[in-house]
């Protein structure tokens, strides 16, 4: 309970000292390989590179894409990431974004336990990002390219580069100063 | 500072556009020692007798028909040598081996870079149907890497619904997702590469294509991705086919996801899951020793392993 509490309120001291908290839906396509689907939060600081640096933290699933009623490889990547807004003051903005987290896939039967089934994520990315000052929401696409960090053969083969997602975002918290 | 941020912006992309262009291959240097070149070609399209069971038997007596013919088809860039340690290994055996060479391939440089994927394909389809109308009915396969996707993708079509059923087919290290990473962006990048170059041993320059044309790459990941998006919405087996996946567990080539793809999204005609056998081993068609540089004891026992399970389906 008490760790409740200590998570609400840091929450709540976040969302205070934020400039911008912003969650969505994440849409992503791997080229020549699998949509994935999730959700996506972003944050600015107040006090830091307000409106230009955000952190974010995205969750992709196979299992709200391709694998949904198919029988595609269910996997899920976790993805935290750190994005920089150049021409902050436009309505468009041009993103340069450096993602990393981790990439789990389920191989289901147990003759496929000693494959390959995960992989760490390390990927830079480029992309626009549109925030009309009169609406909610803003819209972020971008196109990126997974550096594979281990050899070939030793990650799932649905674990491919190129990417390419649209996320839109609700503005949970804007502060207008 | 803007300013020079602009520069970065706008430079930078032309910068990168001007060195990939710079960076642009044109047609590779052929040399008459490669496969690639004009005069050497495989050698099955000299003596088709000696390796198609239709050409070496034209008018098969009652005992040929009798006889179980396995159809063996190599995979992307090699050529019939792929499958000779099994002819070979299958010399005295009671059954046949009709080892095929795809169209496109064993050929020229030239020959490989028009050829489709479905011209890969017709060299299966002919030999099958030229076996079927002479009378054959015990007739099996065994396709290794991009083989393992043409005859898959000959399933997910239904082609064998009006045909005779296989009764065996086998697949060695199959591909339908591919391990190297850059494959799948070929087809953005390839026009800038124009070729990829393998660096294999040159007695392997004999045997397998050196130089592979992007727009073959492109071939093979068209008909990989078919096959892929097939077995996600689900493959039936031909009625009465028996099929085992073999596959290294760390193939180089051929990601041993493939395996798992297929697993997850064939099925035999009554409902249960193919057959897999995954192989302690790190190269691609294990099936495949000579020429290698190495042999270790466990590559040599996995391959006859795998001769001997498929000897046994076809006696």
């Amino acid at each position: 309970m008490k760790n409740y509490f200590l998570f609400i309120l840091l929450f709540y001291t976040g969302i205070v000292e934020a400039q911008q908290f912003n969650v969505g839906i994440r849409l992503q396509k791997t080229h020549q390989m699998y949509w994935e689907n999730g959700v996506s939060a972003q944050y600015s600081f107040a006090n830091f590179k307000p409106d230009r640096l955000f952190v974010g933290f995205d969750f992709v699933t196979s299992r709200l894409g391709t694998a949904f009623n198919s029988n595609a490889l269910k996997q899920d990547s976790y993805i935290f990431s750190g994005s920089w807004h150049f021409f902050k003051k436009r309505q468009v903005h041009l993103v340069g974004r450096l993602n990393t987290g981790y990439l789990t896939t389920d191989l289901e039967a147990d003759i496929f336990a000693q494959l390959p089934s995960s992989a760490f994520l390390l990927a830079p990315e480029f992309g626009l990002n549109y925030s009309p000052k009169q609406l909610p929401f803003s819209l972020n696409t971008g196109i990126g390219f997974y550096v594979n960090m281990l050899e070939e053969s030793k990650t799932p083969g649905t674990f491919q580069p190129l990417y390419y997602h649209l996320t839109l975002y609700y503005k949970l918290f804007e502060n207008k100063k | 500072m803007k300013t020079s941020l602009k520069n970065i912006l706008i430079a930078g992309p032309l910068f990168l556009a001007v060195f990939l262009f710079s960076a642009c291959s044109d047609a590779p240097e052929i040399n008459d020692s490669l496969l690639d070149g004009n005069v050497i070609f495989d050698p099955s399209l000299y003596a088709p007798e000696d390796y198609l069971v239709s050409a070496k038997y034209p008018n098969p007596s009652a005992e040929d028909l009798d006889k179980h013919i396995l159809i063996a088809s190599h995979g992307y860039s090699a050529s019939t040598f792929e499958w000779q340690e099994f002819v070979d290994w299958s010399a005295d055996a009671d059954y046949r081996v009709s080892s095929l060479l795809l169209d496109g391939h064993g050929r020229s440089y030239e020959d490989f870079k028009a050829s489709k994927w479905e011209d890969w394909r017709a060299a299966i389809i002919r030999e099958f149907e030229l076996l079927e109308n002479l009378g054959y009915t015990k007739i099996s396969f065994v396709g290794s890497s991009t083989s393992g996707a043409l005859l898959l993708e000959l399933m997910e079509t239904g082609y064998f619904d009006k045909h005779v059923k296989p009764k065996n087919i086998f697949f060695v290290d199959p591909i339908v997702v591919p391990t190297a990473k850059l494959q799948t962006i070929v087809d953005i990048v390839g026009p800038m590469l124009v070729y990829l170059e393998v660096d294999q041993p040159a007695e392997e320059d004999k045997y397998w294509y050196r130089f592979r044309p992007y727009q073959t790459i492109n071939e093979l990941n068209e008909v990989i991705q078919k096959v892929r998006k097939g077995l996600e919405k689900g493959i039936v087996a031909p009625s009465g086919t028996f099929i085992k996946s073999f596959h290294s567990k760390f193939d180089p080539t051929a990601s041993t996801t493939s395996t798992v793809l297929i697993y997850k999204g064939l099925r035999l005609s009554d409902g249960n899951k193919i057959a897999v056998q995954l192989m302690d081993s790190e190269i691609h068609v294990f099936t495949r020793l000579s020429l290698r540089p190495s042999v270790s004891a466990l590559e040599r026992s996995n391959q006859q392993d795998v001769f001997a399970q498929m000897a046994a389906r076809l006696n």
